[in-house]
């Protein structure tokens, strides 16, 4: 069973990391798609780095693939199977290898983990999760190496102070990211964002310190190639329809078990109900992104890619429409409450990364849902330059705050009163409207 | 993480999932050996068939080090929202459920390739 999965996995991924590698070529031809890689490797990274707009759809659509290639093979050479989680970390990879992720930035922080893993006499595996998921500090390598590096600091100094931050923040990971667990207590999926925004924090106190001022990167692309229109519709067809293939006639029962669930971490729908409802679900969870995309008119680029790619993969791993939606519909009340344009980059990455909160509304319910949205988009809009963009996943460090307080509100009614939170909140919602109305 | 911990964790989650069912008895005993240790848990909770099975499934659920070794550290410690039999499957050696005076009991043990099961007496699967 295991084993079918693991093939049926490495399988699938394979297949996408190839459609990406062809896709490339045939936009791009192969040595300007190869020319564009090597410079890419050169690029500061940080947000909002769009590789699209820096280097073409063919020379990105590259850096993805071999990004997320490279972390098949950790998962392969660590021996771990497939499974939620890793599918769920090989998509997200993919995703930020369209704007931030590169082969030489995540190399430095696999090391470091792997280090850390070995001065606790832990198995790699053990902490394999945590390696994958906190590539999202690349932009810490490529910052130092590729931004300071000839202009603040010689180039060789650079390189070496670049790959060493990787290093060292790749070995500190493992002990900070258990710890945020705690603070949210499974409620942000993206653990490893919280845990990279609070280490951006501290190394971008650093070069504040030092007189450096964190410009924001505006590397955002907005033509409309038909290829990045329908690339992620269809392989959320595909993912569905394999879904499908492998359930039969289970399918509906399996996929509304998923809707049943939670989504706490660790919520592995391929073991809670089955392969084929989590795929299926993963699919359906992409076509809701790309419709959100479309429906705000926004343009497909490589962060928006980027964020429908981690939302498909996290569909087997804690991510449902039924836990989604209300977080999803909080970002828009809230975007429109502020007069923020629903197609500008902040926003629309938020209406699609906020289902890193989707626990809570699965838990506590549409209103806590709607709640923590609101939160988020507030946070959000804050959060990037508090770390200098170095940390990838700022979502995830906006929900992992936004799910700690709210989760400490919650821990508090629940241990003191009576009273439901969720149900609080409806009625104080019923009493404004009503107010309203008279 | 220490072995102390483990079993203060392991025995948390355990109570959370026992409690949640407001049992009106629950005994909780620890026999620990040099190379490994058995936790018995007793409750006075009618447990249906159904609910018997999904508990020893997930308890006995694959082992899986990538979670276990990250997202393991919630084990009894973050109790808010439904107690995760899932995440001790993936710690423990082997767990055994079984309905007993009106309750149920669980034998939880944990151990590593050297620990003596027989001490314990794990029944052997039937051929």
């Amino acid at each position: 069973m295991i084993n079918s999965q693991h093939k049926i996995l490495l399988r699938l991924l394979l297949l996408i990391c190839t459609i990406f590698i062809v896709s490339a070529f045939i936009v791009d031809g192969f040595f300007p798609t190869f020319n564009g890689f090597i410079k890419i490797q050169l690029s500061p990274a940080r947000l909002l780095s769009d590789f699209i707009a820096i280097q073409g759809i063919g020379s990105a659509f590259f850096n993805a693939a071999i990004v997320a290639l490279i972390g098949i093979g950790v998962i392969l050479i660590s021996g771990v199977k497939f499974s939620g989680v890793t599918f769920a970390a090989v998509l997200t990879i993919l995703g930020f290898g369209l704007f931030g992720k590169t082969p030489v930035n995540i190399l430095p922080i696999f090391f470091g983990v792997f280090l850390a893993a070995k001065i606790a006499k832990r198995e790699f595996k053990e902490y394999l999760v945590i390696a994958l998921f906190g590539t999202a500090l690349g932009p810490l390598v490529s910052f130092i190496a590729f931004e300071l590096g000839g202009t603040q600091l010689p180039m060789l100094p650079a390189l070496f102070l670049g790959a060493g931050a990787g290093v060292i923040s790749g070995f500190i990971l493992p002990g900070v990211a258990m710890s945020m667990l705690h603070l949210h207590q499974g409620y942000n999926l993206y653990n490893i964002g919280l845990t990279c925004g609070f280490i951006g924090l501290f190394a971008a106190s650093f070069f504040k310190t030092g007189a450096y001022t964190f410009t924001s990167l505006p590397f955002w692309y907005n033509e409309a190639h038909p290829l990045l229109v329908y690339i992620l519709p269809s392989i959320s067809i595909l993912l569905m329809l394999i879904g499908i293939f492998l359930d039969k006639n289970k399918i509906l029962k399996n996929w509304i078990a998923i809707q049943k669930q939670p989504g706490r971490l660790p919520s592995d729908f391929f073991d809670l109900a089955s392969l084929g409802s989590g795929l299926f679900n993963a699919g359906l969870i992409g076509i809701i992104g790309c419709l959100m995309v479309f429906f705000t008119g926004s343009n497909f680029n490589g962060p928006v890619l980027g964020g429908i790619l981690t939302i498909i993969g996290f569909g087997a791993f804690g991510t449902h429409p039924r836990n989604s939606l209300p977080v999803m519909a909080g970002v828009i009340i809230c975007a429109i409450l502020f007069h923020l344009p629903l197609n500008s980059p902040g926003v629309i990455l938020a209406i699609l990364f906020c289902t890193t909160l989707g626990p809570l509304a699965g838990q506590f319910g549409i209103m806590m849902g709607l709640l923590a949205g609101f939160i988020h988009m507030v946070m959000v809009s804050q959060t990037g330059s508090w770390h200098g963009a170095i940390n990838l996943y700022n979502n995830g460090f906006a929900g992992g705050l936004t799910a700690a307080l709210l989760v400490a509100i919650i821990q508090w009614f629940k241990n003191n009163t009576t009273i439901n939170p969720n149900a609080m909140l409806k009625k104080s919602v019923n009493m404004f409207f009503s107010k309203k109305d008279k | 993480m220490e072995k102390k911990d483990l079993i203060l964790h392991l025995i948390g989650e355990m109570s959370n999932f026992i409690l949640n069912k407001n049992p009106k008895r629950m005994v909780i005993s620890l026999h620990q050996e040099e190379d490994g240790f058995h936790l018995a848990i007793i409750d006075n909770n009618k447990h249906t068939d159904e609910e018997v099975a999904a508990i020893e499934r997930a308890l006995n659920s694959e082992k899986r080090p990538e979670l276990a070794g990250y997202y393991g550290a919630m084990t009894g410690h973050d109790l808010l929202g439904n107690a995760r039999l899932d995440l001790l499957g993936w710690q423990i050696k082997h767990a055994d459920v079984k309905k007993s005076d009106g309750g149920i009991k669980i034998d939880l043990w944990l151990g590593s390739d050297q620990f003596e099961a027989h001490k314990f007496n794990i029944p052997k699967k039937e051929e």
